[in-house]
């Protein structure tokens, strides 16, 4: 590099990064990065021992969920959990990844206080499954790149140690809590394959939602169910792995905090310098360093000497496989096809929870409380099945988007009213419209037994008797015929002599109705005239509730006000 | 079971053991003991083991009294559970009278590495009238005061019929040995560990002490269950799969017994009335008609650097938990530290462990090329291998192919359990030579790396020689039987 470039280098950079918001990369200093995550998983038991796993953001009582084993008592030992297994398996399958069948826990040495057998019982030598992916789309995932495949070294099972709490001066003390103390815990670990921030938020959001989908974990990093180290290096500068990572927001500022550096450091190398990589931690504002490689500690890596191989046989994975949910990316490409026909955005509103469903996340308030993605899916795809059938009598097979109707009125209709009336959208499937009747309702509307305006009346009136009869108690009955009966809401043919006369008869009240002025100036043909005439349809629609067609109504006023 | 004598008897000798050969590390009061004995008594009386008096090491848990693995690093310490063994033993109506002295964390072969000082041999041959302090010597370890537990008499009475020890290089059977008593070892997780404190999991094993041998068979056939909280306990189908050969074994019986003499254990160093006396013994079986053949099972020569690899490594890491946060004490100025493989707070384990665990981490350092406990590893499986070609009873675990066919296989392999007889405490403890001990575990570490059921029998009445009977892994009745046949004469 000249001096010149250097200099305006330098320039660009104080430009750019006294000012923390606008981040950009510097051509030439290419961005790498890993990660190396810890997933819990949600057993219903430890990993080595009968202690109830319990979700680390429940306020239980600290060393509550322990036994002798998870205290490292003498003469105790480890009895593994298989479910944990199951769950590993079933990540490791999603991830598509070579998958160990003779796979081997080993012991790591280190003394903390947090690690009451003064190792970790974890997979060093024989992991359980090896390379892995996951790939990332542009339309899915939001990524510059149209594909970025992300390659997994290698995914292992170990013990969670237990979790400290410091208390500050006078009392000066550390805090155990063994509750942690031998809960399973997923190591995966990519190949440094980022080279963009987005990827790497895209990764997570992907993971995330994924070992939630398999329901193995809940995911959450901000109660460290989920917990994110990233290795960053540029061009020639060692790797430098950061800790100590609460969440997305401190991973991404610490990466990008973490490149400046380094791009710093290298354009004010001189010859001879020797960079040194090393472990930093994240302090909110900046990276703090650790340690670095000369003080590392010597693991000691030994195969733990009680506990059996993992031993798996083809024939289990390959039933396992075949009880494998289908994964996010196939529903939503399955979603935005024939014939459910989604826009993306819709598709990923089935599929993604980008909102965490632990009551710790204050984040997410009422969104999420009203429904879960999972089961509105759910819903969705069993509605779009009974509405194909009781359509489908014949006629009109080959349908551009036949289930246009389940889609609008169930991701936006139905789901706006639940959050303006406050209704759990389970309370509401359970108890009030189950996806048959739902169908049935969508069948009355394609059927043009009601319009769409009386559709969307009668289902706010469905749901605000069922919110305030207090009827969340027991199932509500729906009667769809009696209902449309008792609101008077039938469409009107307009083609015969009696639905004209209904129509005249709309219109001419509400043209009664209106100050003189109003009409006059309609007529007059004013520069307001459309706005005002549209504001007569509209009267005429809510007094016919609904029941006339917008077009209808227009034509009968043009022909009363001969216009 | 029970043998011919009063608790008031057992209960008045109880005191009188501790203070000659400093046999307990705990001995449980007497009111306690009597209460328990009349208990079983009224309560009990046909229960196998009912009437019997017995003592465990102090490295097994019990809830009532403490567990100190002899070491001042768990000095007070107090186990919530009890072991799966002392549970069975209780319910199967012993009476247990006191955890027994043994070397610290069941490091050693000799019995003198002890917070609570070594234990002395009191078989007759070094205490003829009951004569105290003239001839003190060693009985052997790790399992010392169980050895000498079930040795001495007082006013030429047994007092303890049975003793639980653990062995895991030998730390049952060189006591045995020294103290002239019967000593086994079943097979690999034959006997279940839960609550047994480890030393090395890869090796240890429970081992029954008692001088009558249809006493330990009945004790044997107590322990000799299945427990789920062992992960390395024998599973039910496999131990089932076992009673189904030895039933096809029975021939064994009719034929003649082929035993194997092993070429590599033709140590020069042997001493030489063991030498002879064992020499002897060849020469009866062979009278008696059993056919005796030479073999070899050339990994034999490794097996000591195997087990010093495999057993320190296993060691420093079992140990590790012990780092003064949670048990022994913190050590005000110096804290643990992270880089030092053992510091000031470690000072609570004695020399003896000490050394181990330097070992140990010797062996487990990344900067050793390939981390040796995993090249000892392989020799362990080439070693358990040629066993396997030599024996007639297949291996369940291995699934290698047996030596079937009479001319060829063996049924049983004998051989010295020590090279030298026990030498006196004072020396031994002045003995700065710590390999020198760890030679003498140089015939009874073979049948722990391929977990190998073991008896060892004293052949010369009081003098402290033995011989070990090992079978095929699993072999645990087959090895037992052999052993009754023997002792009829």
């Amino acid at each position: 590099m000249t001096t010149h470039t250097m200099l305006l280098s330098k320039r660009f950079l104080q430009r750019r990064f006294t000012t923390n918001n606008k981040f950009k990369f510097i051509p030439g200093y290419k961005l790498k990065c890993g990660l190396e995550i810890h997933t819990q998983l949600n057993t219903k038991k430890k990993l080595f021992s009968s202690s109830i796993n319990h979700h680390p953001s429940s306020s239980e009582t600290p060393n509550s969920h322990t036994n002798f084993f998870d205290l490292s008592l003498p003469g105790t030992q480890p009895i593994l959990n298989h479910e944990s297994i199951l769950f590993a398996l079933k990540l490791s399958l999603a991830l598509n990844s070579k998958i160990n069948l003779n796979s081997q826990f080993d012991r790591k040495h280190y003394f903390y206080a947090d690690q009451p057998q003064g190792y970790q019982i974890t997979q060093h030598y024989s992991p359980f499954a090896k390379h892995g992916s996951l790939t990332l789309y542009h339309d899915i995932d939001n990524i510059k790149e149209p594909t970025k495949k992300i390659n997994i070294i290698q995914l292992q099972i170990e013990q969670d140690t237990a979790r400290s709490i410091y208390l500050q001066p006078p009392q000066n003390l550390t805090l155990l809590d063994f509750n942690r103390s031998n809960v399973p815990l997923i190591e995966l670990v990519t190949e440094p394959e980022f080279n963009d921030i987005d990827q790497i938020k895209a990764f997570i959001r992907k993971y995330q939602n994924l070992i939630r989908h398999l329901h193995i974990s809940t995911g959450d990093l901000e109660d460290g169910a989920m917990r994110i180290d990233v290795n960053v290096n540029v061009n020639e500068h060692p790797r430098v792995e950061l800790k100590n990572l609460p969440n997305t927001t401190s991973i991404i500022k610490a990466i990008k905090y973490e490149y400046t550096q380094q791009v710093q450091t290298l354009l004010n190398q001189k010859n001879g310098d020797v960079f040194e990589g090393g472990t930093k931690s994240w302090d909110g504002q900046k990276t703090i360093k650790l340690r670095n490689k000369e003080t590392m500690v010597d693991y000691r890596y030994m195969p733990d000497p009680e506990l059996p191989t993992i031993t798996l046989s083809t024939e289990l994975i390959e039933s396992i496989r075949k009880t494998m949910p289908m994964l996010p990316d196939d529903i939503i490409n399955m979603l935005v096809s024939h014939p459910y026909c989604l826009t993306m955005k819709d598709a990923k509103i089935l599929t993604i929870n980008s909102n965490s469903n632990s009551t710790s996340n204050k984040s997410a308030e009422n969104e999420v409380s009203i429904y879960n993605h999972e089961d509105l899916r759910g819903y969705y795809l069993e509605t779009c099945n009974e509405f194909l059938q009781l359509s489908n009598t014949g006629q009109k097979v080959n349908e551009k988007s036949p289930l246009k109707l389940p889609t609008n009125w169930i991701i936006h209709e139905l789901i706006g009213n639940l959050k303006k009336l406050s209704i759990s959208f389970n309370e509401f499937n359970a108890k009030c419209m189950n996806p048959p009747t739902f169908a049935e309702f969508l069948t009355l509307i394609k059927q043009n037994v009601i319009s769409n305006s009386s559709a969307k009346f009668l289902l706010f009136e469905i749901l605000k008797q069922f919110k305030d009869s207090s009827s969340m108690m027991t199932k509500m009955e729906i009667d769809l015929p009696k209902l449309i009966k008792k609101y008077n809401l039938e469409t009107i043919d307009e083609s015969n002599e009696k639905g004209q006369e209904f129509i005249n008869e709309i219109c001419n009240s509400v043209i009664e109705q209106t100050s003189n002025d109003l009409i006059t100036e309609i007529k007059m043909g004013g520069k307001n005239k459309e706005k005002k005439l549209k504001y007569l349809i509209g009267q005429s629609m809510k007094l016919s509730k609904g029941k006339i067609s917008p077009k209808e109504i227009e034509s009968c006023l043009n022909k009363i006000l001969f216009l | 079971m029970s043998q011919a004598k009063s608790i008031d008897h057992v209960i008045k000798a109880l005191p009188k053991l501790q203070s000659r050969y400093n046999i307990f590390a705990h001995l449980e009061p007497s009111t306690k003991i009597l209460q328990r004995y009349n208990d079983i008594q009224k309560n009990q009386p046909n229960s196998t083991l009912a009437g019997t008096i017995s003592a465990i090491k102090d490295n097994i848990v019990t809830q009532d009294s403490n567990t100190t693995c002899a070491s001042q690093m768990l000095k007070e310490y107090k186990s919530p559970f009890t072991a799966t063994i002392v549970k069975l033993l209780s319910n199967a109506g012993t009476t247990i009278v006191g955890k027994t002295n043994m070397d610290e964390f069941a490091m050693g072969s000799l019995g003198i590495h002890s917070c609570y000082g070594p234990t002395i041999n009191p078989s007759r041959a070094f205490f003829a009238n009951d004569d105290m302090g003239k001839r003190e010597m060693v009985t052997g370890g790790s399992s010392s005061g169980s050895a000498a537990a079930v040795s001495a008499t007082i006013d030429g009475d047994n007092i303890i019929d049975f003793a639980l020890g653990t062995d895991t290089g030998g730390s049952v059977r060189l006591p045995a040995s020294y103290c002239s008593v019967l000593g086994f070892k079943g097979s690999y997780g034959r006997i279940s560990r839960y609550g047994v404190v480890s030393f090395a999991q890869s090796l240890d094993t429970v081992g029954i002490f008692a001088k009558d041998l249809p006493i330990l068979r009945g004790v044997f056939d107590v322990l000799n269950k299945y427990d789920r909280k062992d992960p390395t306990s024998l599973n039910d189908l496999l131990r089932n799969e076992i009673i189904e050969l030895s039933d096809k074994c029975l021939h064994r019986l009719q034929n003649p017994l082929r035993i194997g003499i092993v070429q590599e254990f033709n140590q020069e160093s042997v001493d030489k009335d063991i030498k002879s006396a064992f020499h002897d013994f060849i020469g009866q079986l062979m009278e008696k008609g059993y056919t005796v053949v030479p073999i070899s099972i050339p990994s034999i020569k490794y097996s000591l650097p195997i087990y010093y690899t495999l057993a320190p490594s296993e060691a420093v890491s079992n140990l590790s938990r012990y780092d003064g946060i949670r048990f022994g004490t913190r050590d005000p100025n110096e804290d643990v530290n992270n880089e030092a493989f053992f510091s000031k707070t470690r000072s609570n384990f004695g020399t003896e462990v000490r050394n181990r665990l330097i070992l140990g981490n010797y062996n487990l350092s990344s900067s050793f090329a390939h981390n040796n406990y995993i090249q000892a590893q392989k020799l362990r499986v080439n070693l358990i291998n040629e066993f396997d070609f030599m024996f007639k009873f297949p291996n369940v675990l291995t699934r290698n192919k047996a030596n079937v066919g009479d001319d060829n296989g063996i049924d049983f392999i004998i051989s010295p359990t020590s090279l030298n007889k026990p030498t006196f405490v004072r020396r031994a403890m002045s003995d700065k030579i710590a390999t020198d001990e760890y030679f003498n575990d140089i015939f009874t570490i073979p049948a722990s790396l391929a977990g190998l059921p073991t008896m060892t029998i004293p052949i010369r009445g009081n003098e402290p020689i033995g011989i070990q009977i090992m079978g095929q892994y699993g072999d645990d009745q087959g090895v037992l039987d052999f052993t009754s046949t023997l002792m009829k004469k």
